[in-house]
């Protein structure tokens, strides 16, 4: 799905309230104390960054590195009055082509309403400070742009800290670091070259072996993966997380998000018997954990996957249950 | 249980815990029967990640049978030897030539469905191939072997599910990257680059 009205997404921006809200509930609970001055100097930066990344033009390239291996791409996104474009291409390895098209402009996924929150700020509320402590700093120059340095430590066990550089001039994301618990760079995503375009100037084309169209959510709610015969839910989260989309209890899939870290909990039902265990893969900052287990004696195979903690990854896994 | 307790239980399985929070669940696990039902279960899980012996099944032997194993000499019988003068596994002695019977074995009261592929442990104990459980991979969770204690054969599990769940887990990355990418595209400050992380971005 790549071409959507504005107006069937606003129908369906409306199903992601429920959700977000839910979890903005939960984080007020916090005492806005620990809302700190630091603090709100660096939400700031954050909602900065967050409206940049979707509002800015720009052009660039991007290297990801992950342990031993790098990858480069070449990234774009243009705005186009309403909508915006934007494309990856992957310079190494498969050589792919990622494309958005026509994402309108007033459509606010929850990940970037989490970090938009100058609202709450006035209401003495502090959002994701609540899961996360900011240092703001001057930062080193990085493709040419200087940078401003945010570094941002979790303030529980359920998720890395990061350390991200944005343009002093822009607020966007030239830099990002994972870290993890025990201050190990997990992985770094980085700008090489980065120019900011005034219109809609497609770079060239590389030579590309796949185009994929980047999906979106749905009106109605449809699923686009797989689905499973019987409702089920997610009994656990890190506080802060909230659902990326209105999910139906039967979809096989539910994605929940901080702002800064991303997980999806896949489950499969499945048609044998198997031995319970578990099974781990970590690549960078991502954790796949899987889990063989049975749910009121129905065998079933939950998957975890995410930018988060292996102890989170195991938790949530453990919460899953049927609907009553 | 509260949400500091199961905390404390995640970290004290990650082996992360202070004392503190040792004592603490040491303390409730008498009392609390939820407690004690979420660390059977991470040890179970646990215990298969780091392949050793499921807490479920109960008996010891298939640990010594595989230690023992490892240790025996091609030539069978003077392993007999080896093996018979510690006095311990005497009855495991035609261990690896009994009858190449494919079992379904019952443990603790859960049935394991006769699961196949390639003895990890270089066995020359025969295993029935059968189609792959829930289609998903070659070798998953017990292989079974074939073991002789007295007159009575048994069914001995090996943990051979550290390996398959890896590789179980490694298949759900494959098939699951992409759909998660998605999400991570539209809801993290990285734009599209949460795809680079796609092993293969299929069309």
């Amino acid at each position: 799905m790549t071409h959507n009205t504005g107006n069937r997404w606003s129908r369906s921006r409306l199903l992601l309230l429920p959700p977000l809200l839910a979890a903005l509930a939960v984080t007020g609970v916090v005492a806005a104390s620990e809302c700190a001055e630091t603090d709100s100097q660096a939400l700031q930066w954050l909602d900065k960054m967050s409206r940049s990344l979707r509002q800015v033009s720009y052009e660039g390239v991007v290297t990801l590195q992950r342990g031993g291996e790098m990858q480069v791409m070449q990234v774009s996104h243009s705005v186009d009055g309403a909508s915006s474009f934007e494309r990856m291409t992957e310079l190494t390895g498969q050589g792919a082509q990622v494309e958005r098209h026509s994402h309108p402009m007033d459509c606010v996924h929850p990940g970037d309403q989490l970090l938009r929150i100058g609202a709450l700020l006035q209401e003495g509320r502090c959002g994701i400070a609540e899961q996360y402590r900011f240092t703001v700093a001057d930062g080193e120059r990085i493709a040419g742009r200087n940078a401003v340095n945010i570094r941002i430590e979790p303030r529980d066990m359920y998720r890395f800290g990061y350390s991200m550089a944005l343009d002093r001039e822009t607020g966007l994301l030239l830099k990002m670091q994972t870290i993890s618990h025990g201050n190990q760079t997990l992985e770094t995503m980085q700008f090489a070259h980065l120019t900011y375009t005034d219109t809609d100037t497609a770079s060239p084309a590389s030579q590309v072996a796949v185009i994929h169209a980047a999906q979106h959510p749905q009106s109605g709610g449809e699923t686009t993966g797989t689905s499973v015969a019987r409702p089920w839910k997610v009994g656990w989260l890190p506080r802060g997380f909230a659902a990326t989309d209105s999910q139906l209890g039967v979809s096989g899939r539910r994605t929940y998000t901080d702002g800064l870290a991303v997980f999806s909990v896949f489950m499969e039902e499945l048609d044998r018997e198997i031995r319970p265990g578990e099974g781990l893969v970590r690549q960078g900052g991502t954790t796949t954990y899987t889990r063989g287990m049975r749910l009121a004696d129905q065998p079933v195979l939950v998957t975890v996957i995410g930018e988060v903690p292996v102890n989170t990854a195991r938790m949530v896994a453990d919460s899953v249950s049927w609907e009553q | 249980m509260n949400e500091r307790m199961r905390e404390s239980l995640s970290a004290l399985m990650d082996d992360e815990a202070n004392e503190l929070e040792l004592e603490r669940v040491l303390s409730l696990l008498g009392t609390d029967k939820e407690l004690r039902l979420a660390w059977t279960r991470y040890n179970l899980a646990q215990q298969s990640l780091h392949d050793h012996q499921p807490a479920y099944c109960d008996w010891d032997i298939s640990a010594r049978v595989q230690s023992a194993l490892a240790d025996t000499p091609s030539n069978l019988s003077s392993g007999a030897r080896t093996l018979t003068k510690n006095g311990l596994l005497r009855p495991l002695i035609s261990f690896g030539i009994a009858a190449s019977v494919a079992l379904t074995v019952v443990v603790g009261g859960r049935q394991i469905a006769q699961l196949s592929g390639a003895d990890p442990h270089g066995g020359d104990s025969a295993f029935m191939a059968s189609a792959s459980p829930v289609g998903m991979l070659n070798s998953l969770g017990a292989t079974t072997v074939q073991a002789s204690y007295g007159m009575q054969a048994i069914p001995v599990l090996q943990p051979a599910t550290r390996t398959a769940y890896q590789e179980l887990a490694q298949q759900r990355q494959r098939r699951y990257m992409q759909e998660h990418a998605e999400q991570a595209a539209l809801n993290s400050p990285q734009g599209l680059v949460p795809f680079a992380r796609v092993a293969e971005i299929r069309e």
